[in-house]
Order: structure tokens, then sequence, then C-alpha cells
């Protein structure tokens, strides 16, 4: 017998996941897929996607696979990457958050990453009032973020480790622009602009709006957010990855217990495990 | 109710036996103390009963444990958590929500008890536990007596047939440390609860309990009457250690049964010679006309203290009488808000550096405040940095207090007097000319406790430095201060030689003092010397 595991997505779930994000994929991308004939009826995709994605979430809190250990993190690390997002009242894309669900996500691994991602967004956005057609966005990129973090390779340590963070860190604030801005742009701009989304248009045209779109506004936005937070991780990273994985190592996580008659089995036993 | 039949206990990737053979039973309505020295396996001894130990920690059990005859092998912690209720030291860590009423409801709501259940019993633990007048308070806003009573009501709503405490008073004054005890017997006594209670400070709970398990630190134990394991136990109160000293056939575990006995020797006449205590005229710390306020409240009103090199100066009183604040006052923390404070002709407020460090030392309450390392090796180092001293002297310091300390460990994860002694290494690298502390001894065992005395009056007496410590603990004040300061509502009421200032209020007495009053012997040291020389 061995004490509980991490919360680890199983294949079942794993494939639950990429079908959920498939559909949210397309939520992001509508614009260059389908040509819709108004701005509205889009978003159902993408709302199907959230509806999935909570439903998932929800099945794995109550499967136990997720146990007392694990929701203990997953609480603590929520609180503390949701009170973080509002100290910079998010101007300029300044949410000092992203370090820490990144560095959870690299020690506790990418299912937990991205749960983390869903539940820190959920609960700053009801913590700032932030409720909107964004959120759902929101939930999945901030998701995919925790999880791709999590599939970052693993034997990496120290410096080099840094700087692989910082990497992801920059590529990642950018992305998140990216999707940011797709969701954004169709309907922000109005119809009349020369960047303005065209209903119905050609769908070489509509990618060259937004790429025009999103480099004229993602300046400033996009770089601020990925200064602040691969400065965060180069300040914080050696703290807080060791506080992490000193955390995951008194956690405890799939230990051993075993039951033996006497004492001398017992420590037969534990020579025998240590050996191992 | 509770059988522990040859248990033994290896946590994961260790050989070493935490308990060895330990066979027990405890029966219903018994009020058991276990002792011994810190990571001894009190602590494991505690959480498996409950099967914390070791469905959640991972590790080899070997024997059996059955509570209310169902074994911890086969039911996870969960399945027990009706029947067993656990409190831990610090009360705040173990709070889910924000008010009195709502932690209590809160392990019922887990247990799926229904409202008006709920309702019901959360009256009743209100009474039971005094806590009627508080139950819309805020639990942050509570005394820490108050807050230790709230996680034990917490614990007692479900029912529990056995309420394990692991040091439920370490974090407490000693008032409130009184109340959560008599609570506790009194649980014992009205509803028959099993109370299992580890603890160190033995002379605020012996006289409660029903018998003593008593772990030696190598896994072996042994259980008895407190009368029993008393008679040769290492671990023991001032009054035990009395009772061997005086060579008396029983020990006794009150000061009443010790005062019945030592009737005779206490009422004999002795001349006392008064050991001189030689404390130099140099000033080093001048306080005058000093007030504090917080924002109209006042905190402290017109102190005046002068204090020499050499001294030992135990600042007591209840919580809240001003002890920290006037503590920070001097380390410069808080701004007077009128009066001058000197220490060494500086004012506090605006020395820095390496100039601060050499003046002023300071031990903050949770002595970790102080530690950032990520290893007791790191902290050192950062230490003999910023001294400029050579390297290791500070691990070298560390390692004369507490000896045996791996470099590679996690300053967290050191027990508490191992914490304290890193914190008073590192600031004593820096041989400032005043060391402040800030109730030292919390959460200490008596070995602990005892390398700090002898730490600190070699820092007093032979290096001639000044000690000021804040403090509750009237048995480490009677055996280091040179002087006692007694605050009550900001005020200086008493300022004297700690034998005075002791002996002449019965409440804040040592034991030893209680015991043998008149006389006026504070320590087992000083009934020791004055029998001798008057043989």
């Amino acid at each position: 017998m061995k004490t509980s595991a991490l919360v680890r997505f199983r294949p079942r779930t794993l494939f639950v996941l990429s079908l959920t994000s498939a559909v949210s994929a397309c939520g992001f991308m509508w614009p260059f897929l389908i040509n819709a004939k108004s701005v509205s009826v889009a978003s159902i995709f993408f709302w199907a996607a959230s509806a999935f994605a909570i439903a998932l979430v929800i099945v794995e809190i109550s499967n136990d696979s997720l146990d007392a250990k694990s929701i203990a993190l997953l609480g603590v690390l929520t609180a503390a990457v949701a009170a973080l997002r509002p100290l910079g009242a998010g101007a300029v894309g300044i949410e000092p958050m992203w370090f820490l669900l990144i560095l959870s996500a690299r020690v506790f691994g990418s299912s937990f990453g991205f749960i983390l991602g869903l539940t820190s967004i959920l609960t700053s956005a009801l913590l700032t009032g932030g409720i909107g057609p964004w959120l759902g966005y929101q939930l999945f990129a901030a998701g995919w973020i925790g999880l791709f973090a999590g599939w970052l390779p693993k034997k990496i340590r120290g410096k080099p480790e840094i700087f692989m963070l910082v990497l992801y860190a920059i590529a990642a604030s950018l992305i998140f622009g990216l999707l940011m801005d797709l969701q954004f742009w169709p309907w922000a701009l109005g119809l009349e602009t020369q960047l303005s989304y065209i209903p119905n248009g050609d769908i070489a045209t509509n990618l060259n709006r937004f790429i025009v779109f999103h480099f004229a506004t993602s300046m400033a936005w996009d770089i601020p957010r990925a200064i602040l937070t691969s400065t965060l991780i180069i300040l914080s990273a050696p703290a807080i990855l060791g506080a992490l994985r000193r955390t995951k190592f008194r956690a405890a996580f799939v230990t051993p217990i075993e039951f033996v008659d006497s004492k001398n089995a017992a420590i037969e036993r534990a020579k025998e495990l240590k050996a191992l | 109710m509770i059988t522990f039949d040859a248990v033994s206990l290896i946590y994961p990737n260790s050989t070493k036996t935490v308990l060895e053979n330990l066979s027990l039973t405890i029966d219903e309505g018994e009020f058991v103390l276990v002792i011994g020295p810190t990571g001894s396996g009190k602590s494991s001894l505690l959480r498996l009963i409950n099967g914390l130990v070791p469905h959640h920690t991972g590790g080899i059990l070997a024997g059996n444990i059955s509570v209310d005859g169902i074994s911890t092998q086969l039911v996870k912690p969960g399945g027990l958590a009706h029947l067993i209720g656990i409190v831990g030291q610090n009360p705040v860590n173990g709070f889910v929500t924000d008010t009195v009423e709502e932690e209590l409801a809160f392990g019922m709501e887990s247990l799926n008890i229904a409202p008006d259940v709920m309702r019901k019993r959360v009256e009743e633990i209100l009474d039971l536990m005094s806590l009627a007048p508080l139950r819309d308070r805020s639990l942050a806003t509570l005394s820490g007596g108050e807050q230790q009573r709230v996680a034990i009501g917490s614990a007692l709503v479900m029912h529990p047939k056995v309420l394990v405490l692991d040091e439920p008073t370490s974090a407490l004054d000693p008032i409130a440390a009184e109340e959560v005890l008599s609570i506790l017997h009194r649980l014992v006594h009205d509803l028959g609860l099993t109370v299992i209670v580890a603890e160190h400070r033995l002379e605020r709970v012996i006289q409660f309990a029903d018998r003593i398990v008593h772990i030696d630190g190598l896994g072996n134990a042994r259980v008895g009457t407190p009368a029993q394991i008393m008679s040769d136990s290492d671990i023991a109160p001032p009054i035990v250690h009395l009772a061997r000293a005086l060579g008396l056939e029983d020990v006794g575990l009150t000061v009443r049964d010790m005062r019945r006995m030592s009737e005779q020797i206490r009422g004999g006449s002795y001349s006392h010679s008064i050991e001189k205590l030689v404390i130099s005229n140099e000033t080093v710390i001048e306080i005058s006309d000093l007030s504090l306020s917080f924002e109209s409240q006042s905190v402290l009103n017109d102190i005046n203290i002068k204090i020499c090199a050499g001294e030992v100066i135990a600042l007591m009183g209840r919580n809240g009488a001003g002890k920290s604040s006037l503590l920070k006052t001097i380390v410069g923390l808080h701004k007077a808000t009128s009066g001058t404070v000197s220490v060494l002709g500086n004012n506090p407020l605006t020395i820095s550096g390496s100039k601060r460090r050499e003046t002023i030392g300071f031990i903050p309450q949770e002595p970790s405040d102080l530690l950032y390392g990520q290893s007791v090796i790191m902290e050192c180092q950062q230490a003999d940095v910023d001294n400029e001293i050579e390297e290791g002297t500070t691990f070298e310091l560390l390692s004369e207090l507490v000896p045996g300390i791996s470099p590679q460990t996690h300053p967290r994860d050191l027990s508490e007097g191992q914490r304290l002694a890193l914190a008073l290494s590192v600031v004593l690298s820096a041989k400032p000319k005043v060391l402040i502390l800030d109730e030292p001894t919390r959460g200490l065992d008596y070995q602990a406790k005892s390398h700090l005395i002898s730490t600190l009056l070699h820092y007093a007496r032979v290096l001639g430095r000044t000690v000021i410590l804040a403090t509750h603990d009237v048995e480490l004040v009677a055996e280091l201060a040179t002087r006692v300061i007694f605050l009550a509502d900001g005020d200086c009421v008493a300022d004297g030689k700690t034998l005075d200032v002791l002996l002449s209020s019965p409440a804040f007495a040592p034991q030893v003092a209680k015991v043998m009053s008149p006389q006026p012997w504070l320590t087992v040291k000083d009934v020791i010397n004055a029998l001798q020389v008057n043989q």
C-alpha cells in the first residue's frame, strides 16, 4: 500500500481534456475558420467548451485521485495566485500571478498545473468582479500555461532550469496576449475601422488584419507582461522552487505504507526498501 | 479504549525505529500524559492513534493499534474522525473559517450531520467550553487561550470518545494554559472523555495526569503512574528535582504535597549568604520618561530604566502589558512617542548595518522570522559574510549550542529548540553588546531550556554583556535573571532583584519558592547551597 498520489489525469481524463481543448481552440480561432454572419454566433462554440472544462474539473475533483493533500495544496496555491493577480491592477498586462502558476506547475506537474490555472483564474475573477465573455477564454489559456509548464523537461536543474522557465514565461506571456487579442479583436473595434474583423469576409484578409491589430496593440500589454513575469521568475524561482519542492517532499506523496508482524520484520523491510 | 500491541514504527527512507515494541492499554476516561525529549516520537505516538501515521506519512508499522475496537490498519484517518478529535500546538494553523460559530460547525458539515443536530451541538459546545460570549467573534481577534478553547471545542462537536492534544499549551502564557488544562480536566471527569496529551512543561500538567508514557528517544517507552515515572525520570518538573535533591522517599507532584513533606526542612532557621554578583557600573541602556502609544491608545507610560553591563533582565507581566513593545522600542523597531532611549549612547532608531548588529541582537518571538536561508549551512555562511568573520565560525557556535544538526537541513524542519539555537548563533556571531529575546522558551523541552540558560549565563557573566528577555516562564527567570521588571498596563510596577520581586507575589513565584516559602529560595540549587552552608 502507498500514500495517495498527487493529482494526475488518467488517460480517459486526458482524452476528454484534449477534446475540450480542441473545441475551445475553435472558440479562439473561429474568425478564421468559419464565415460567421455575426460576431455573437461564434461564442457558442466556446461556451460549450467552457461547460466541458468545468465538468471535467468537477469529475476530476470528485473521483478519488484528488485526495486531501492535493486539495489542500490546490487551495493554498489557488488563493496565492488569485490574490497576486489584482496586485498589478491589470494595467498594461501587469498581472504578477503567472510566475507562481508556472513555478507551481513546474513542481507539481501538468495535471495539477492545468487545474490550478482554472481555479486561480476563476477565483481571481470572483475577487475582482472580472466575470464576462472573456472569462472562459482566460480559463483555458491559464490552464494551458499550467499544463505545458508541467511538461517541460524534468531533469534540468539549477541555472539552466531558471533560464528555461524564463524562456517559457516569455513565450507564455506573448501567446497569452495573442489568444486574448483573438477573442477580443472581433468585437472590440466595432466594424468600421481598417483593422476590424469583417464578418463573412475572406479569411486571408481577416488574418492579415488580425496580425496588424495584434502587433499594433500588443507592445503595450504583452511585452510588460513578459518582462514582469520573467523578472519575477529570476528573482523568486530559487526560493519558491525550493519551498514548493520541500512541500512536495514533506507531503509524502506515494510513500510506502506497510504493516508487518514484528519489530525485526519492520527493520528488515526498511532495509529492503532503502536498498531500492 | 485504546490498545497498542507491540507497536514499532519506522518512517520512510530510514531504518531507525521511532518506537520499539510499545504495548499499552488506555482505558475510557483516562488522562494520559506523553513525555519525552524533542524528536523522541511523542507526536508520532499521538498520530498513530488516529492513523495519520502511517496512512498520511507512509512508513512501516509492526504490531497493531486499535481504538474502540477498530484497527487503524484497516480504517483510514477519515473513518476515525467521529471517534478521535485531534488538536495541535498552534490552533490558528487548524482554523478553516472566520468566526467561532462557523469553526465549531465546520467539522460536522464535513461529516454530513443534519442541520438541526448541528445547531444543538454548537450551542452545547459553546456552553461547555464557556465560549458563548465569543460566538460571533472573528477567530483572529481572540486571545491564545480562547483560540485553543475553540480548537478543542471544534474537535468535541463531533462527540469523539478520544481527544488527542499535541503540546496544547506550549504557545500559551501561564494563565491561558491554566484555562485550557482545567477545561480538559473537567471533560475527563464530567464526560468520561479519554484524553491523551503530549507536553513539555510538566509543572503545568502533571497534577492532572492519571498515567504517564515516557519515551526515552531511543524508541523505548515506559508506562506508569506519575509517581512511578517521576521517581527516576530525567524529565521532571522543578518540585520533583527538589524532592530528589532533598532525598525524600516519595516525590510530591503538587506544591501542597511537597509542602507537607518538607515541613521540617523549611521550618529550620538558616543564615543566608547572598551570592554577590559583580555587575559593572557601566550603563548600557538608559530609558528615560519613555511613553509609547499607537493611534491614541497608550501602550507604555513614563518608563525609566537604567541597565548596566552584565545584567540579565527579565521583563514580566500579562499578555498585552507592553513587554514586547518595550523590547521593540529598545531595539528601534518602534519610535517612542515621547522620552528617549539610548543604547551605548546611540539612538537605536538611527544605527544601522554592522554597527547595529554589533550593538543590539534581537530574537523575536518566532525565531524563524530571522531565518531566510534554504539550509542551516547557508544561514550560517551568510552570517559569517555579514559579520566579516572567519568562515565556519557561526556553524561552530551552533554545534556548541546543540550538537548534531545536519548542515543541509531546512531551517523550518528543525525542532523549536534547534531553530532557536540557529537564530541565536546567527545573532551571537555578531557579538552584540546587548542581546534581547522575546519569549525564548516557548515550545522548548527541559534540555533545550537548560542549554539556553547556560549560553545566556555565559554571555552575561563571562563576557559581561547585557541580556534582556521578556518571558512568562518563572522557572527560567529564577535560574537566570539578576533583575526583574514587572509591567502592568504599560506601567512599570516593580523593578528589583529577582529574589525580591518573585518572592513578593505568590502567583509569580517559582514552584520551589512556593514549596519553601517563607525561606528565600528560588531554585533547587539555592536550597541545596543553603542546606550545605548550614550543616
